[in-house]
């Protein structure tokens, strides 16, 4: 057989060992980033099993999947997340409309800025815990209180992406924009939209993970359902696989709300020319 | 008919960038502006496009005064400024927003196959190399088919051998619809290929010193005596607009010496 001959006998196999070798890549990729959470668990629920602690403050992995397991039996994990869930929702919706328009209306006037900016960042400074008080004397102690302070920790970053994105907008970028005779709106939607959009994920990425911070905030004053509910009824009853379970749910679904923001705002950002971006491509 | 009257700009920070320039490009015509930097010859085409508008004196376009940016007149700045979101098609369908989709999109690829990128339509910005991407704004402004080009030192960022590719191609596209050009440079040979006219501008404040009339078939030959013959008239116009005591048509080497300091 000749060296030519055997090449081409060779090719749909090196062929299907390439698409192999990919699908390896897709999958191995996310496999790296759970390497190290993975280790850490085996490595306590081994330390447990051998005896080298009793797991009562700090339960082994297996008592917490049997917890997270009986809580979503009985319906209660579904229940609290859903709370969790919807306050987060309420709150980050209107922390980020209130912050967008304010962001974008002081980044574009510099008399608007110089008039309220001062303001609000003197507001900024607060910790946002500290209105806590004040919250359930004006709004009381049901939901309107605690969406009202997750709202509030989503404004700033939010606030404060979206002015600083508008007011680096390239100006020679906008010079083109005036060539072609864009009226004002036509300006926003054609110019000065796409170019504050990275800036604005990474603004509303930000301000969902305080979204997630103040939900836990809010829940801890008083609330009957949540996974902050959960957190302090834990910690009264004394069930420290009740706490981890619930932290762990934080832990899952604010990384999967800000995966699911990222992916939906990923194919307005295909055309960016940024450092690493295409290293995951071959 | 595009006409400078009395054309002068001081910038509020007290600037005095431009002083009484009066001249006029007939429909068609190319006229190169060349000067030291620093000599207004920016601000001069900032004040022709409408994006700045002149402190004294008046640019007219068929009579009528300019005071904004006009749908007549296009512009290709030093850099691309593509913008980075659209593809390469969309940059230069920019202008044609308010187009039906079907002529729009027939005019983008006619525009496209002109300059030589067709099979780029679908790229980011970010993927072309920087002669591309100054054909595809030089295309965006011509697709809208203005009366007037202004071009703003448009090769200036690239290398040697793509400039006098991008020279020539732009005499090319030129022919196809003849509009009036006037081209700022600080390149003398850029000037003389393509102008029909060169203005040399002086500075402090910026007036126009000298006007050369290029009168020399197309296409143009970059090593001819003719082309020399002009170019050491255009040097020594610039030495002189800079007070510099040059001896006017004599040897190379004191021509060539003002080509070095001019600008």
């Amino acid at each position: 057989m000749s060296v030519l001959q055997m090449n081409v006998a060779d090719e749909p196999a090196a062929a299907e060992r390439n698409q192999r070798k990919l699908r390896l890549k897709r999958w191995s990729r996310p496999a790296l980033g759970l390497l190290l959470p993975l280790a850490l668990a085996l490595g306590w629920e081994l330390a447990v099993r051998l005896g080298l602690s009793d797991g009562r403050l700090v339960p082994p992995p297996s008592v917490i999947y049997t917890t997270f397991a009986d809580l979503a039996r009985t319906g209660e994990l579904q229940r609290h997340t859903l709370a969790t869930l919807a306050r987060v929702a309420v709150g980050f919706g209107i922390g980020v409309g209130v912050a967008t328009l304010l962001g974008a209306i002081t980044g574009y006037s510099v008399l608007v800025r110089r008039m309220i900016d001062p303001t609000l960042q003197a507001l900024r400074a607060i910790p946002s815990i500290a209105w806590v008080p004040l919250f359930i004397l004006w709004l009381g102690i049901f939901e309107t209180s605690k969406v009202a302070l997750i709202a509030a920790g989503v404004f700033f970053p939010v606030y404060l992406g979206v002015m600083g994105g508008v007011m680096s907008v390239d100006r020679k970028i906008v010079e083109v924009g005036r060539v072609f005779r864009l009226s004002g709106p036509q300006m926003v939607r054609r110019i000065l939209l796409p170019a504050v959009l990275p800036a604005y994920v990474i603004a509303l990425r930000s301000g969902l993970g305080l979204g997630w911070m103040f939900v836990v905030a809010a829940e801890f004053m008083g609330a009957s359902e949540g996974l902050g509910f959960l957190l302090v009824d834990g910690q009264q009853l004394g069930k420290p696989a009740q706490i981890v379970a619930a932290i762990v749910a934080f832990a899952v679904i604010g990384k999967a709300t800000d995966w699911i923001l990222v992916g939906v705002t990923a194919p307005f950002l295909r055309w960016e020319d940024r450092f690493n971006v295409h290293a995951g491509e071959n | 008919m595009l006409a400078l009257v009395r054309v002068g700009k001081v910038y509020p920070n007290g600037v005095h960038a431009l002083d009484d320039v009066n001249f006029s490009v007939g429909l068609g015509e190319i006229v190169a502006i060349v000067g030291g930097s620093g000599c207004g010859k920016s601000t001069l085409l900032r004040a022709i496009s409408g994006l700045d508008t002149p402190s004294r004196g008046q640019v007219l376009l068929d009579d009528k005064p300019i005071t904004a940016p006009h749908e007549k007149i296009g512009i290709v700045f030093q850099e691309p400024r593509l913008l980075p979101w659209l593809s390469v098609a969309d940059n230069v369908g920019f202008g044609l927003e308010d187009r039906p989709r079907a002529e729009r999109q027939q005019r983008v690829r006619a525009a496209l196959t002109r300059v030589g990128l067709a099979d780029k339509a679908n790229m980011w910005p970010r993927e072309l190399s920087g002669g591309q991407a100054q054909r595809v704004a030089i295309a965006r402004a011509l697709v809208p088919q203005p009366e007037v080009l202004l071009l703003d030192e448009p090769f200036s960022a690239l290398d040697a051998f793509t400039r006098i590719d991008l020279q020539d191609h732009l005499l090319d596209l030129w022919t196809d619809s003849r509009p009036t050009l006037v081209v700022v440079t600080h390149d003398v040979d850029e000037a003389i290929v393509l102008a029909d006219r060169i203005m040399v501008m002086r500075p402090h404040p910026g007036r126009i010193f000298a006007e050369i009339e290029a009168g020399l078939a197309r296409p143009r030959d970059r090593q001819s005596a003719d082309f020399d013959r002009i170019k050491r008239h255009v040097l020594t116009a610039l030495d002189r607009s800079l007070d510099r005591a040059a001896t006017v048509d004599s040897g190379e080497t004191k021509v060539s010496t003002g080509a070095a300091l001019w600008w």
